[in-house]
């Protein structure tokens, strides 16, 4: 292995400013065992393309290291000697210094074979990872039990995975180098240097452990963002530093994945490749568990626009990223647009057709902000959050029972009503005990059952961590392990169900709590949060108190993240980080910069949720046309234009309801009442239904589908229940026919209605062809036109 | 009157439960997708499959696995009687069946190890044992992870023809939701009974007093309206409701697709063959829906948990209507020479106990159930494997669902080895594990 020395060094050692000198890194090199290698970065100190494979490299001693064309440095022998890195004129000399070959280290399984298995996928879930092995070899996935596997290797398998006595011929070495048929291929490259340490392992008696070689606590990739052009390439640089502080160059042995390999991949030597197609990938890299990521930015060539005016932080953080890659942002939304998105999004409701014209028509140039503030003390305002967290809350009516249902959402609205710090709701939810049936949130523990589903539910909706894959094994992208997932449980084991004597159930919170018990070493695993030190808890506490001082914390590193996010999804269709509750280094924001000063800004404002959101309506970036640029049509996640969404399926009863003037009599429910209101999931709709009203089965916003189907075009076009809804005797159509309004008028009123903006003057024509084609079925021709806009995209739509 | 199982949850809810979405159709990129799989050179048996699922475990002993000379506690009151095979012997309540031996194959030997209800139906159509215990999970749709064996033949094969690719009647099947891979996977549920004399699919047939002036007017104004466009919904997902949009009219306009559900048109001795029960019209409907081009149908045909007094309801309902549904279809599609390209398998997620308990029922038993295969490439007139004296686990090579299922998509021209990553990245293999049943090609 190889120790580097500062690279600064080499990075100050700057040539005159009017050229630029060539930099390696790193400076110096040293190589301390047989199967240890470096990777060089060779660039210019300016801004520019990576030279490391353009670079000609020569070893002043071959018989002391070697060096590819690639710049890896390979030991032969002990002793020292130069890399001669040569660039264009300039050349720039690589002290190596080579030891530990002819006594090694030895090698420790765990720390130095296992990322072998991993790299190779052995112990993947598709191979011997899986819960039935392959061919009778099983490893555990992602090698989260290396004792097990180590097991497997040593012991199992009739002894014919290991020869002592001819290490080489070992079943497991043959089979990795594909020299006897292997279902899984070659592995491990023949006589390259996984194979080298596999059979050294095997020479030195296969040991599990080795004392002198120190658990890995940390890697590093460099660099962690890089700008390529079109079709370029990176040399990346993986360093993994040990617990005595000692940094080995772990390139080779990395494993890299690329979360758009569309825009940009990684081979397995760490060699990035960016495609044709301008965006953004992040290439994770990953090594014992451990993760780092590099950000690979490719702009668009040739785009070049205006900045449009700043707002607030928000647009100056998404002009800086458009302006980084390429992408010209759409124009402002107009009014009408803007209108109907903002009613939408705050209060789950479309604006009448007089809202809609008395803010068309108004010259306030405040007006804009005005209806921002007079939105969120909408009581809509409330009854459409109260609906969305009862989704994330899990108020099933059949999970818990009518009477508790009500009480929740009650809480709901009353909370989302007087606009109470989100903090505070966090922590009313985390701590809640008492009747199921009194107004709180208590009922959500008889909803989540057991320790383990109170935790995982709760990191996901408050801390947007989803720890469910470390309930079986290490989380594969992440550095949550089962330790970190039963530990994070045992907050919650002190939480039981009683019956009182008014026959309501309810939630105890005892002081009883006890740590929770490893499944594979059975052994107690102490209640701490993620990433954070063991809590001493005092006599007779609720564990979760505990839990929710860290959570509210203000240097909680996930809380305030995830509850900015949350909204900004709401807002913006999209999380900055996505999924919106899947939060973790190897998943970044797509706009880092934005995702922290958003966090920020929430725990600034107290957590105030109504001044959160007035910050992000008022943006610019809220307010963009939804009507794409060239540059920025194929924009996701950017946020360069709006992007039309599907509404939710009560929100899009309630507008044909309140559109068509007839309104939807929810079985049991008073006249009057919008879907958006009713609190009962399971009351029967065929139109919930079929529109993607979740049944509220887990903490996801996802269970919510809205996904277009042929159900629901089939439904709006041609169901009898929409129809009756058009032709309905009070509504709209008809009062509209039997007034005296003329043709051009009634176009101008079902538009405004149903969309928000006056018809264009091609739609007008249309309109007034159709009446003049049928001068005695005026009131036809009303209904028809009635159902054209309710069955045309910008009526289904968020736009 | 609703079926219930013994675990107190009715059918009604378990299938509500399991309907997380409910329509088939398709989006552009799964358009791609799927010509890309068409180049697979996969032998293509079957063209669409029929799947007559007996809820709640029917009791194969009685019907297709005799046992005549084990103890009447076990053997029950039926009588076994030839069949069209020599050699091969059925109950006396499947005669109709028994006339056609020759054209459908009995799997004596399916055997697995989960007894409940809800969780074997995850565990069948599935392929996936689920992490719930049975009817303990009534609250969440039952397979929310794992796709259903109709949502993968829609994913890999699609429509060919006017209707949907994957189709539930008449409701959703337990475990036939879409699971990961999203609601234009799921089925397109007539949430209607064929048997019903006002049976229709909803929202298809033609509104009351539109005539063809105003639904022209209407084309015409939608169309006119949807050209000037002033919102960016002309592209992303707000365009896939284009695609839905023009499949649903095709739909409501194509006669294929029209005729396709106008069971009425039937002749009145075609639907009296298959019996007026909601098994048989929807066995009818089925075949018809196949002939316009669905690709899985998959029937739900509750009551078979029959754990009390089980032989009355089970020869006067159950059987025959099993029997003549099973043997009308099979002889139906052999006569429109439709058989060789269209797989028929009947069963349940379970048999039931070879031993008649206290209350004359017959309780759960998943070690031992036959299946029914027909047409799709099988060969028929087989009788494969066999099951211990008393009829409790077969005495050699039991058939897994793994097995059931890789056979059924390997006929269908999918290959079940292929992998799909669900949204938390875990590597899905459409089946896991499992062989083919050879002895059935």
């Amino acid at each position: 292995m190889f120790r580097t020395l500062s690279p600064l060094l080499v990075l100050l050692a700057v040539g005159a400013p009017a050229h630029a000198a060539v930099v390696v890194k790193p400076a110096t090199v040293v190589l301390d065992n047989p199967e240890s290698s470096q990777q060089l970065l060779v660039a210019n100190d300016k801004p520019g393309p990576d030279l490391t494979r353009a670079a000609k490299y020569t070893s002043a001693n071959p018989a002391v290291a070697t060096v590819d064309a690639t710049g890896l440095v390979i030991p032969k022998g002990e002793g020292k000697t130069e890399i001669v890195v040569a660039q264009g004129a300039e050349s720039v000399r690589v002290p190596v210094e080579v030891r530990g070959l002819l006594k090694p280290t030895p090698i420790s399984f765990e720390h130095q074979i296992l990322p072998i298995l991993t790299k190779a996928s052995c112990n993947s879930g598709g191979c011997h990872g899986k819960a039935e092995g392959q061919n009778g070899f099983k490893l555990s996935v992602f090698g989260f039990d290396p004792q097990a596997d180590y097991q497997a290797l040593v012991m199992e398998g009739r002894g014919r995975r290991l020869f002592a006595s001819a290490p080489d011929a070992s079943l497991f070495v043959t089979k990795a180098t594909g020299r006897v048929p292997h279902g899984g291929g070659r592995k491990v490259e023949p006589a390259g240097i996984r194979h080298k340490r596999l059979t050294r392992w095997i020479t030195e008696g296969a040991q599990y452990e080795s004392a002198a070689v120190k658990p890995v606590v940390a890697i590093e990739v460099e660099p962690a963002n890089r700008v390529l052009a079109l079709k370029g390439n990176q040399q990346l640089q993986v360093t993994a530093i040990d617990s005595a502080g000692v940094r080995r160059c772990i390139t080779t042995e990395a494993e890299y994945e690329s979360n758009a390999t569309t825009i940009a991949g990684a081979d397995g030597r760490g060699w990035v490749h960016a495609a044709d197609i301008p965006g953004e990938a992040a290439i994770l890299v990953r090594y014992m568990g451990h993760v780092a990521t590099c950000r690979v930015t490719v702009p668009q060539p040739g785009v070049t626009f205006a900045r449009p005016a700043e707002v607030n932080f928000i647009d100056k953080h998404v002009w800086d990223k458009l302006a980084l890659l390429g992408i010209a942002p759409s124009e402002l939304a107009d009014d009408a647009m803007f209108l109907r998105r903002v009613y939408l999004d705050t209060i789950g409701t479309l604006p009448t057709a007089e809202e809609a014209r008395a803010f068309l028509s108004s010259k306030e140039s405040t007006k804009r902000a005005k209806l921002i503030d007079a939105l969120l003390e909408r009581p809509e305002y409330a009854d459409y959050w109260a609906m969305k967290w009862s989704d994330i809350l899990r108020v099933d009516r059949d999970a818990i029972n009518a009477a508790g249902a009500v009480a929740m959402t009650r809480w709901l609205r009353k909370s989302f009503a007087q606009n109470k710090p989100f903090d505070q709701m966090a922590r009313e939810v985390l701590t809640a005990q008492g009747s199921t049936t009194a107004e709180g949130p208590a009922a959500f523990y008889k909803v989540l059952g057991t320790p383990e589903v109170m935790s995982r539910s709760i990191s996901q909706v408050f801390l947007g961590v989803r720890i469910e894959c470390a309930q079986c094994h290490h989380h594969p992208s992440e550095k949550w392990g089962q330790d970190d997932y039963f530990a994070l449980a045992g907050f919650f084991s002190g939480v039981s169900r009683k019956n009182l004597p008014t026959g309501a159930e309810a939630i105890f919170a005892g002081p009883t709590g006890t740590d929770l018990l490893h499944p594979r070493t059975k052994k107690p695993v102490p209640a701490k949060a993620l990433g954070a030190p063991v809590p001493t808890f005092a006599p007779g506490t609720d564990r979760r108190r505990v839990l929710a001082d860290w959570v509210t914390a203000a240097d909680n590193p996930f809380f305030s993240i995830a509850a900015a996010n949350r909204v900004w999804a709401h807002y913006f269709g999209r999380g900055l980080v996505e999924p919106l509750d899947d939060i973790r280094a190897t998943n970044p924001a797509s706009n880092e910069p934005l995702m922290r000063d958003l966090a920020k800004h929430l725990r600034d404002s107290k957590y105030d949720m109504k001044a959160f959101t007035r910050t992000l309506l008022n943006s610019r970036v809220y307010q963009l046309s939804s009507r794409t640029t060239p540059s920025n049509a194929k924009d996701e996640q950017n946020f360069s234009h709006a992007v039309p969404r599907a509404m939710p399926a009560e929100v899009l009863l309630d507008a044909i309801s309140q559109t068509t003037g007839a309104p939807e009599k929810f079985n049991g429910w008073p006249e009057g009442v919008r879907a958006i209101q009713v609190w009962d999931n399971r009351m029967p709709s065929y139109f919930l239904k079929i529109f993607g009203r979740p049944v509220r089965a887990s903490v996801c916003e996802c269970e919510r589908s809205n996904e277009p189907s042929m159900a629901q075009a089939l439904h709006l076009m041609n169901s009898t229940e929409i129809t009756a809804k058009i032709a309905a005797r009070a509504g709209v159509a008809r009062k509209l026919a039997d007034s005296k309004k003329t043709p051009a008028e009634i176009a101008d009123e079902l538009f405004l209605a149903t969309i928000a903006r006056f018809p264009t003057e091609a739609e007008r024509a249309a309109v007034l062809r159709a009446f003049d084609g049928a001068a005695d079925a005026r009131r036809e021709v009303v209904e028809d036109l009635l159902w054209s806009l309710l069955n045309k995209r910008e009526f289904v739509y968020n736009h | 009157m609703p079926a219930r199982y013994c675990d107190g949850l009715s059918r009604r809810q378990a299938i509500r439960l399991g309907a997380s979405g409910l329509i088939g159709g398709l989006s552009l990129p799964r358009l791609f997708e799927r010509t890309a799989n068409a180049a697979s050179d996969k032998k293509v048996k079957a063209k669409s499959c029929i799947f007559l699922f007996l809820q709640g475990g029917p009791s194969t002993i009685d019907m297709w696995d005799m046992k005549p000379e084990a103890a009447v506690e076990v053997r029950g009151p039926y009588k076994p009687i030839k069949t069209s095979v020599t050699g091969t012997l059925v109950g006396e309540h499947c005669h109709r069946s028994a006339k056609i031996a020759h054209k459908y194959t009995i799997l004596r030997t399916h055997s697995h190890n989960d007894n409940g209800h809800t969780t074997g139906c995850h565990y069948f159509w599935t392929g996936y044992k689920p992490n719930f215990a049975d009817g303990t999970n009534s609250r969440v749709p039952v397979n929310d992870v794992y796709p259903s064996a109709g949502s993968i033949v829609s994913r890999e094969l699609g429509p060919r023809g006017a209707l949907p690719p994957y189709i539930n009647l008449p409701h959703p099947l337990t475990a036939g939701g879409p699971g990961f891979y999203g609601a234009e996977h799921a089925p397109f549920v007539i949430e209607s009974d064929p048997v019903q004399p006002d049976f229709e699919v909803k929202d298809l047939a033609a509104l009351e007093g539109l005539g063809a002036k105003r639904l022209e007017r209407r084309k015409q104004l939608l169309g006119e309206l949807e050209k000037a466009e002033k919102a960016g919904t002309q592209d992303g997902r707000a365009a896939t409701m284009n695609t839905y949009y023009q499949k649903a009219r095709d739909l409501i306009s194509s006669p294929a697709a029209r005729k396709a559900f106008d069971l009425k048109s039937e002749p009145k001795a075609m639907r009296e063959a298959y019996g007026y029960s909601s098994l048989g019209q929807c066995s009818l409907l089925a075949r018809r829906m196949v002939e316009a081009g669905c690709r899985f149908v998959g029937i739900d045909h509750g009551s078979w948990d029959t754990h009390f007094t089980c032989f009355p309801s089970l020869e006067k309902e159950l059987i025959p209507h099993a029997d003549m549904a099973f043997s009308a279809l099979v002889n139906d599609l052999d006569q429109r020479g439709m058989l060789n390209d269209t797989l028929v398998v009947m069963m349940g997620e379970m048999g039931r106990t070879p031993r008649v308990n206290g209350d004359a029922g017959r309780d759960h038993w998943s070690m031992a159930q036959s299946v029914l295969f027909a047409g799709g490439g099988i060969k028929p007139g087989k009788v494969i494997g066999a099951t211990d004296k008393l009829g409790q686990a077969p005495v050699a090579d039991p058939v897994s669902i793994e097995d059931i299922l890789r056979t059924i998509f390997d006929l269908m021209g999918i290959d079940a080895n292929k992998t799909y990553l669900t949204p938390l990245g875990r590597p899905v293999p459409l089946v896991n594990g499992g062989k083919i049943v050879e002895s059935l090609l």
